[in-house]
């Protein structure tokens, strides 16, 4: 089944990688567009449960409730399970279409790496998933100055600088704190969420930069071309939260007061 | 309740990286297949990130090179003894191609100009070292390390160079879909074949009349004449043709990746008889003493009379990518991913000895 589902992929990617003149990574950059664009109901659909989500979160009559039940937690669950119901909102309605949008993410970066074959083990397991296309291998790896197969350094002024980890890290940045609610402080459930939030928005960007500046470069595309994907998707629908996108500047007019 | 969360991020971290990391190029345990050299007493073969030298008596390691596991140096092509055996030639995926003593296995040089992996071993000659590289070319070496010419083609080379006395010149297959005769001298193109119609990975097979015999992905076995540099025939095969075909007299054994073994006439490319036992087929056979052994990737060793009368069908531990070799009595089996790196049989499939990968 799974297998059944990588042969696709790297169908799908090959066919596109011979239509554009066989540069693979544009085929990887529009490969990612079109999955994006077809798993776009779900994500939409996870994008508006986020949105509700926040909303909700960020309304005085659910702060009231966490500030009159912060002692009793069973009292408090159930009152939030009561407003869910109210309002119409599952609290798990934008964690399911990630969910099922993962396997097609791990899909896609299978797809990539194993096209990308260039050691003989790797092509035995490459021979598995076509049946035409011989023609096309070995696959022109090549993309400006990087080697998709490789983890990308460019040398500037003698030092071998991660261009494209140092992208992967901004757009994760950005993509992350434009999806990421303001803080809205307040109750102490609220708190601790916004400290894990902004633990999520710190660490997420250096590992995914990690991870784009260790593994074949074709993989660090991968993450660019996702982030803007997504960037754009929220920009379209008019959800980004611009607002947090620079760090927040300590306030000048009330300092020395 | 944030500790909790804090854990839960950890533990999607760490997925996210195992499950990227499994499947990665840069991750994968063997990237490559064992290729083996065998003299009267001493078996050398590579495999990950060392070259060994083992007793062929009794699989006792003689020595590994690089004594210590180097972090990104893989070996798996065949190391190749050269300069009257003075010299053993282990060529890395580090794109290093290092000179060491056969002896004890400490290095005398390295050539360091190659900018990509070494899959297929050096050819050695009286005049020198020619070794294919990934990065698309073929480098003419000599004894001491030193570069005389660089040949190149369009695409990465995966199969050893072959040497023809008919033409005094070398032939190097590429990816790229053609056959080149060199000047071994001087590096000059002396003729390049029609486009073969598909890429090529393993070296040609030379007949003593002339016929220079090879497997392409485009699902056929070609035979090119070394005088005319015409196609003489065309074989179709069900599925890429990978293994370097083998002449024996006036058969060509040949094989596909869907694990058909074919027997085609020599002059004429006829099918002559073709077997299909399971398993892929990615590695030449051997012919010893009347009988035809291949490996297959189910983990299987093939016996076959050459008449294509199935003799017996070996289960062997591991996948079994690489060439069986013969030295002597002894078959020698390189199994991946396998209990043992490198396994001798006597004639009758019944094990020897075995040498364990190192703790």
């Amino acid at each position: 089944m799974w297998d059944a589902f990588i042969t696709l992929m790297i169908t799908v990617l090959l066919f596109i990688y011979n239509l554009i003149g066989q540069n693979f990574g544009w085929a990887i950059i529009i490969f990612t567009v079109l999955v994006r664009l077809v798993t776009y109901p779900l994500t939409a659909k996870q994008m508006k449960s986020t949105k509700a989500m926040q909303d909700l979160q960020s309304s005085k009559e659910w702060n009231d409730m966490q500030k009159k039940y912060k002692n009793d937690k069973e009292a408090l669950a159930q009152k939030q399970m009561e407003i869910y119901k109210e309002k119409g909102i599952s609290p798990f309605g934008s964690c399911l279409p990630l969910l099922v949008q993962f396997p097609v993410i791990i899909g896609l970066y299978q797809a990539i790496i194993r096209t990308l074959a260039v050691t003989p083990i790797q092509l035995v397991n490459l021979s598995k998933h076509i049946n035409d296309g011989a023609n096309l291998i070995p696959i022109n790896s090549k993309f400006w100055w990087m080697e998709l197969s490789e983890p990308e350094r460019l040398p500037i002024l003698g030092v071998a600088v991660p261009v494209l980890a140092i992208l992967v890290l901004i757009t994760s940045y950005i993509q992350t704190k434009m999806v990421t609610p303001t803080p809205s402080g307040g109750a102490a459930d609220n708190a601790q969420g916004a400290q894990m939030t902004q633990a999520m928005t710190l660490y997420m960007p250096f590992f995914m930069g990690y991870l784009a500046m260790t593994f074949a470069s074709g993989l660090a595309l991968y993450f660019i071309a996702t982030n803007v994907a997504t960037i754009a998707q929220y920009v379209i629908t008019g959800q980004a939260n611009f607002k947090n996108i620079l760090p927040k500047l300590p306030n000048f007019s009330q300092l020395g007061k | 309740m944030i500790k909790n969360k804090k854990v839960l991020f950890i533990i999607i971290l760490a997925v996210i990286a195992l499950t990227l990391g499994a499947c990665s190029g840069r991750r994968i345990v063997a990237s490559g297949w064992s290729g083996i050299n065998v003299n009267e007493e001493t078996v050398y073969f590579s495999y990950g990130p060392h070259a060994y030298a083992l007793d062929l008596k009794n699989g006792a390691q003689k020595w590994q090179f690089p004594a210590e596991a180097i972090n990104g140096v893989d070996f798996y092509a065949a190391p190749v003894l050269a300069d009257e055996n003075n010299q053993l030639l282990v060529a890395g995926y580090n794109g290093v191609l290092y000179s060491v003593n056969p002896v004890n296995g400490s290095e005398n040089w390295s050539f360091i100009a190659a900018e990509n992996r070494y899959i297929a071993p050096p050819l050695t000659t009286e005049e020198g070292i020619f070794a294919p590289n990934s990065d698309n070319s073929l480098y003419a070496v000599d004894f001491d390390g030193l570069l005389q010419w660089q040949f190149e083609t369009e695409n990465p080379l995966w199969a050893s160079p072959i040497i023809s006395e008919n033409c005094d010149c070398i032939y190097q297959v590429s990816m790229d879909h053609y056959l080149y005769a060199i000047n071994p001298q001087n590096g000059k193109l002396v003729w390049k074949s029609e486009d073969l119609g598909g890429p090529i990975v393993s070296n040609p097979s030379l007949s003593d009349d002339g016929l220079i015999i090879l497997a392409t992905f485009n699902n056929e076995v070609i035979a090119l004449d070394e005088k005319s540099h015409q196609v003489e025939w065309r074989f179709q095969t069900s599925d890429w043709a990978w293994a370097t075909p083998v002449i024996d007299g006036d058969q060509v054994y040949a094989s596909d990746i869907s694990g058909t073994f074919y027997a085609l006439d020599l002059h004429s490319g006829e099918l002559l008889w073709q077997i299909q036992p399971g398993g892929g087929i990615y590695s030449s056979p051997l012919v010893q003493d009347g009988m035809i052994y291949f490996a297959t990737d189910t983990s299987s060793l093939v016996v076959i009379s050459q008449e294509g009368v199935v003799q017996r069908n070996q289960p062997v531990d591991g996948k079994l990518y690489a060439s069986p070799v013969g030295a002597g009595d002894k078959i020698l089996l390189a199994p991946s991913e396998a209990e043992y790196f490198l396994v001798a049989l006597n004639e009758s499939g019944v094990q020897i000895w075995g040498y364990p990968p190192p703790k």
